[in-house]
């Protein structure tokens, strides 16, 4: 487990809003694989642009930098870098430790 | 403006940075309101102007830039500052934003601190460029007061409200062309005033013939008359115009006996002073006459010129101190009144053909 990496420190005023966040993220990785089993390169990148945005905005920087590696290896049609991505989106959140301050 | 008063539209189609940005902006203290599209906020924004838009870039349908754009060429939505919030960081997409008329950018990902700084600062612009459109409304609202008082120290209450209209609507007063119309022309005219003048010094003459036109005017405006003319000691007013009145005829009557019982303490206490008695005539006639300006583009007049005017003007020269001559044209204005009306025959007026019936009323 890549402990550190893996630790979230979210504004303690946003913490309402994290449960919602997370069940978002969850569909999005559901979303991301099927457009990846269908080869849409389009929508991949339009996921990885929207992760690139939100991410960071929540205090989840790693979901901005899978989200920008998405985005790229949509855009270069790039199968088995986008694979390896989302296979790392989907063990990120699986545990993802959030603390609150 | 209070805070809770100042509203901010978010527009994102992702429910999550709509949520962010909604909860940041409320967390300030201000209203948050949100959108999911362009069409949507196009809707909203004309619905109910916010004070700030916080405006993402893609968005399904119409993009931000569009939104932006058609904001900024809406003069009732134009003045609503607007923060593209945008993922897309290369400088080519900045410049639309700018072309579209953004007035801020916010990067995604949003940092909170940022956005806070900013709303912040375009609240403050946007409360101060309020308040400054306040302060040059009151101005105006001011200025036209002024210029509406002074105009009304020289010319009737109503002609000003015209004239204000005129300027507001063509950028000219009275540019439309002279009408023809039926009028009501009530002439006074003071009894003594030149022996009068003889004996008193001339400043005291005029305080004497301002208190005089102070009752005389204000008799003509509470029965709604026209000032066109104030000479020496002579006052000319119209009825039925520049405004439609069908019942001018009885309020130029009116204002003839309310004008000689006002006047009266006044020209006692002139005889007191001059030594010299004094009274006021009435003339009064009915008949068609021209309104309008008459002059030259260097000096104009707004008159009255007709034949009831000239009839009204030799009538009044004829009248004794106290007595209102009417013509027959003007009978009916009298009412009830005209039983008291003491035939005067048809008289022959200087400069007219035609002689005319005459009555005379005591006042």
């Amino acid at each position: 487990m890549n402990g550190p990496s893996y630790k979230v420190t979210v504004a303690r005023d946003l913490e309402d809003l994290i449960p919602v966040f997370m069940t978002n993220r969850r569909k999005e990785l559901d979303t991301l694989r099927v457009a990846l089993a269908a080869a849409d390169f389009e929508q991949l990148r339009q996921l990885g642009h929207r992760m690139k945005g939100v991410g960071n905005s929540y205090g989840f920087n790693h979901v901005s930098t899978l989200g920008k590696y998405i985005e790229e290896g949509a855009r270069s049609g790039d199968r088995a870098s986008l694979e390896a991505r989302i296979g790392e989106y989907a063990d990120y959140l699986a545990k993802v430790q959030i603390q609150y301050e | 403006m209070s805070a809770p008063d100042f509203r901010v539209l978010v527009v994102d189609d992702d429910p999550d940075m709509q949520t962010l940005l909604a909860s940041i902006i409320a967390g300030e203290g201000l209203r948050a309101e949100t959108a999911a599209s362009g069409d949507a906020a196009l809707s909203q924004v004309l619905a109910s102007p916010p004070d700030l838009i916080l405006l993402d870039v893609v968005l399904p349908g119409i993009d931000g830039f569009e939104v932006c754009e058609r904001l900024k060429q809406d003069a009732a939505t134009a003045m609503v500052p607007i923060v593209l919030v945008t993922g897309l960081g290369d400088s080519a997409s900045r410049v639309r934003g700018i072309r579209a008329g953004a007035d801020d950018f916010l990067s995604k990902p949003v940092q909170r601190e940022e956005l806070i700084a900013r709303v912040h600062t375009l609240r403050r612009l946007h409360d101060m460029r309020r308040e400054l459109e306040a302060r040059r409304l009151a101005a105006e609202v001011a200025r036209k007061e002024a210029l509406r008082s002074a105009f009304s120290r020289y010319i009737s209450p109503r002609l000003v409200e015209r004239i204000m209209e005129d300027l507001a609507r063509d950028g000219t007063p009275f540019a439309r062309a002279p009408q023809r119309s039926g009028v009501v022309a009530l002439f006074a005219d003071l009894r003594g005033f030149t022996r009068l003048t003889e004996r008193m010094p001339v400043d005291a003459v005029v305080a004497l013939l301002n208190d005089y036109f102070a009752v005389l005017t204000e008799a003509a405006y509470r029965h709604d008359g026209t000032i066109f003319s104030m000479a020496g000691d002579n006052l000319l007013v119209g009825f039925n115009a520049p405004f439609a009145q069908p019942d001018a005829a009885a309020r130029a009557w009116r204002a003839a006996h309310d004008m000689a019982r006002a006047v009266r303490p006044v020209l006692d206490r002139w005889t007191g002073q001059g030594g010299v008695p004094t009274g006021v005539g009435f003339g009064l006639a009915a008949g068609d006459a021209i309104i309008g300006n008459i002059g030259s583009p260097h000096y104009m007049h707004y008159t009255i010129i007709g034949d009831a005017v000239n009839v009204a003007a030799r009538l009044v020269e004829l009248a004794g101190p106290g007595e209102l001559l009417v013509a027959g044209s003007a009978l009916g204005g009298a009412g009830d009144g005209a039983k008291r009306a003491r035939p005067r025959g048809k008289l022959e007026l200087r400069g007219r053909g035609e002689p005319v019936d005459v009555y005379s009323f005591p006042l």
